[in-house]
């Protein structure tokens, strides 16, 4: 199977390779069969990378201890869910999972527009191609994941070996949310390869109107969302395994990340200064151009060396192959824009500046510092072993710095912007739409003030938590009061009525609603605690309200680890509350690796975070590290929400969005009836 | 029906304002200095890549700090007790192990450069925002007749078919 595998990857080069060299040629040609041919390589290419994939998977679950990336992430105790999950759990698999996920999406980008847009289809084509091209390449000459075992004979002959066991696989990946964080994350960078097609095709085909950002908008908002759900999921995966308190340390990795999730959104945001307005279309251009080198630039600081990281694979001299690789496309982006710059000429200028546009300006702008500043304090350790010789380390601290304030400006930015009508704003609109949620936001500043919360930040951000869910709920309640007023249905129907009958614009607030959720969350971290004590059976340690019990411990062999588990009562008022059994769990596998399970109980208030630090070297009694984190659960339940306004947001609307008069074709300088200025005037809020 | 909006309003004002009443406020075992100064200093056991506060070991034997990270916090509070300030017990820690102690770079010599490049980055973007709104207000104001005055409200013909289009594009998706 593991040769079958090798052809199969091979075959995909060499598929990729005619889908790429072909379909240039396509397009150079016009010619029609070339074009088809070109395509269906494009298909192969994806198909074999499956196949490819699926013989990797079962040399996994036929314990093949003959290839060495199957020897080296697994072993015969692992369970079958992390057969699955050991794919990517180590360079080569991770690299072949990369082309998996990518060939998902361009086998469904060839598919659903095969008869479709056939000027710009040959072009977004090639790009998808080129870049199946360079992962295939790694995957079949630099980094294969079906290299097989062999040793040298006495005479010098090499021959096969194969191994009785494997060494197993990473502890800290051995963790449910494993399985579905990578491949989060891997989507969102995989699917920010759609867009960078679409955008460099169009600008190559000098394909007409904004077409490639309608084509486009889906496969951005799915990658989108897939980001960010690998964002939250791996902090929730830190948080609950790694034992630390914490959900985010400003790790390279977890940088690396959040730089194209950053450029992402403000993509998404300026998107729509293009479909209303004709308006920042080189900007748009190169904010897609930006996001998918950031894509790459994840994965090669990942896997490169270049910084250090808990989360990163191996050192290999793969990262030449990402910077030459970085270093074209940049190249080719540039060249095609300096050739195409007139396509993107602006169409409309700014009437005002306070309006919608200058706020997308603005939230564009506090995107990209973001963006830019934790790039260059995630490399500026390596610019400052470079420049002085000297490795000066950037940790959480500086981050948290930084990008507090950016953030915060973000989140004022969240609530002001859909309270901005399109083109201008009038100084009574400013006054009916910012009165209330003012006077939200600064009761709930001063509520927290007063209650005796100093932390400047944190108060901050409550304040404006409420300035924005105010100004969210308030554009809910004012639609579907209109709606109410035709049909006299109920305030919440007329709500998911409204929401329905335009998904974007409401799917987006509800992602604002969730991302309100996350701040609030975040804030909470001013104020966490922890205590730590080595305790013996009957022991008590006290946190906030809780006391927590040791009553003892027990050992439990489990089918892959054997896991030490601490019995903790947790009291309150002395009343019992429940019991919590934090655990460490030692590994089978060569590796004998260690392994935390959090106990958490958690509360909209407040975490309890439990953990079993281990036995203390001095008295070999337990060690049990207790954190109280407030506000955490408003975290994840701020993803779930942001989740569901993406996917919200993906469903077309139910109802027509503004009602036209066809035959009405308004004369220069004449005001159009108020019924269409009304419905057209592009007040519509964030769609 | 007007009451009722009130309430529904002097409600979610309420509810709004007391959220942050949940959050508990804070104590610990370690000195809050020993917290305060661990946090702007890394642990120098060589293997973890965290603060001397915040150190534990992800998927070593013993989750939580190790004997580098607790002696460097007992060293912070046997200095303060002595009545060194934070900086001077930082500057302690760097003379032992060497500027990689600084969890963030220090505000001085090369390593300014990462405090400044965030600041250089945002003023040179808000001025290339506002150059860009200025500029397109001049362009905007030129193209507008001067003897039209509401000129501005109008709506173009190609801004009414880009609505078009946009509509006609959403209720097809």
């Amino acid at each position: 199977m593991d040769v079958f595998g090798s052809f199969a990857l091979l075959l995909a080069f060499v598929c990729a390779v005619f889908a790429f060299g072909g379909g240039i040629a396509a397009i150079l040609t016009r010619h029609p069969l070339l074009i088809k041919s070109a395509r269906q390589a494009g298909m192969a290419t994806c198909g074999l990378i499956f196949l490819a994939t699926f013989s990797l998977e079962y040399l996994f679950f036929t314990d093949n201890f003959s290839v060495a990336y199957v020897v080296s992430h697994s072993n015969r105790d692992l369970s079958a869910l992390y057969k699955i999950t050991a794919l990517w759990s180590g360079m080569e698999g991770s690299l072949l999972f990369w082309s998996f996920l990518l060939a998902i999406y361009v086998l469904s980008v060839l598919i659903t527009y095969r008869n479709k847009n056939g000027e710009l289809m040959p072009y977004v084509g090639v790009v998808m191609a080129g870049v199946q091209l360079f992962f295939l390449m790694l995957n079949n000459f630099v980094e294969s994941p079906f290299k097989v075992l062999a040793s040298s004979g006495a005479d010098g002959v090499m021959s096969f070996v194969s191994r009785a066991d494997g060494n197993g696989l990473n502890a800290l990946l051995q963790y449910p949310e494993m399985a579905i964080h990578p491949p989060n994350l891997y989507s969102g960078y995989t699917g920010f390869t759609i867009p960078f097609a679409f955008a460099l095709g169009a600008l190559l085909a000098r394909y007409p109107g904004e077409k490639w950002i309608h084509l486009t908008r889906k496969w951005t908002m799915i990658a989108w969302m897939f980001q960010s759900c690998g964002i939250l999921l791996g902090a929730h995966w830190a948080y609950a395994v790694l034992g630390w308190g914490g959900y985010w340390g400003w790790d390279p990795v977890e940088n690396a990340s959040l730089l194209p999730w950053l450029t992402g959104t403000a993509f998404l945001h300026s998107v729509m200064m293009q479909e209303k307005r004709g308006m920042m279309k080189v900007w748009n251009v190169w904010l897609v151009f930006t996001t998918f080198l950031l894509c790459i630039m994840g994965t090669f600081l990942t896997r490169s060396g270049v910084v250090q990281s808990v989360h990163a694979f191996a050192q290999s001299n793969i990262g030449s192959w990402f910077v030459a690789f970085m270093g074209i496309t940049l190249a080719v982006c540039f060249v095609a824009y300096v050739k195409n710059s007139d396509y993107l000429k602006t169409e409309n200028h700014l009437d005002s500046m306070i309006s919608r546009e200058s706020s997308f300006l603005f939230n564009n702008l506090l995107f990209l510092w973001a963006c830019i500043s934790v790039l260059s304090g995630t490399l500026f350790p390596v610019f400052s072993e470079w420049f002085t010789g000297n490795r000066i380390s950037v940790g959480a601290p500086y981050f948290n710095r930084v990008n507090i304030p950016v953030g915060l400006l973000i989140l004022f930015l969240t609530g002001v912007g859909p309270l901005l009508a399109w083109r201008k704003t009038s100084t009574e609109s400013l006054k009916k739409n910012f009165g209330w949620p003012l006077l939200v936001g600064v009761v709930a500043g001063a509520t927290t003030f007063a209650l005796g919360f100093r932390d400047f930040f944190s108060v901050t951000c409550w304040t404006l938590c409420a300035f924005v869910a105010a100004t969210i709920l308030l554009e809910f309640y004012r639609g579907a009061k209109v709606i109410r007023s035709r049909s006299g249905a109920s305030y919440p129907a007329c709500a998911v009525d409204l929401t329905m009958r335009n998904t974007r614009r409401y799917g987006g607030y509800i992602i604002h609603m969730g991302m309100v959720f996350v701040f609030i969350g975040l804030a909470g971290a001013a104020f966490n605690r922890d205590v730590q004590k080595s305790m013996r059976a009957g022991d008590t340690m006290q946190i906030g309200p809780y006391t927590l019990l040791l009553q003892g411990g027990d050992t439990n062999a489990e089918h892959n680890y054997t896991a030490q588990r601490m019995n903790v009562e947790v009291l309150r008022a002395n009343k019992p509350m429940m019991m919590l059994f934090p655990e460490k769990r030692r590994f089978a596998g060569n590796n004998q690796e260690n392994g935390t399970m959090v106990a958490i109980y958690s509360t909209w208030k407040e975490d309890l975070y439990v953990v079993f630090a281990g036995t203390d070297p001095e008295t070999r009694e337990p060690v049990i590290h207790a954190f109280l984190n407030p506000l955490v659960k408003w975290i994840w339940f701020g993803g779930v929400v942001v989740v569901f306004g993406t996917i919200l947001a993906l469903l077309p609307n139910r109802r027509s969005v503004l009602v036209l008069a066809p035959s009405q074709q308004p004369v220069a300088g004449q005001p159009l009836p108020h019924a269409v200025t009304t419905q057209v005037a592009l007040r519509e809020g964030h769609d | 029906m007007t009451k009722h909006r009130t309430l529904v309003a002097t409600l979610a004002l309420l509810g709004m304002a007391t959220l942050p009443l949940i959050v508990p406020a804070g104590a610990e075992q370690f000195s809050e200095r020993a917290k305060r100064v661990g946090s702007q200093v890394n642990c120098m056991c060589g293997s973890c890549n965290m603060t001397a506060a915040g150190c534990s070991h992800p998927g070593g034997e013993f989750s939580g700090p190790c004997p580098a990270a607790k002696a460097m916090l007992q060293e912070i509070d046997q200095r303060g007790d002595k009545g060194e300030t934070d900086e001077q017990i930082i500057q302690a820690f760097v003379k032992q192990f060497g500027s990689t102690v600084y969890a963030e770079p220090p505000k001085s010599g090369f390593s300014l450069v990462a405090w400044v490049m965030p600041t250089g980055y945002l003023v040179l973007g808000t001025l290339l925002v506002i150059l860009v709104i200025s500029r397109w207000l001049k362009k905007n104001a030129s193209e507008v007749p001067a003897s039209s005055g509401a000129a501005a409200k109008v709506i173009s013909p190609e801004l009414l078919e880009r609505a078009r289009k946009l509509a006609e594009q959403e209720t097809k998706e």
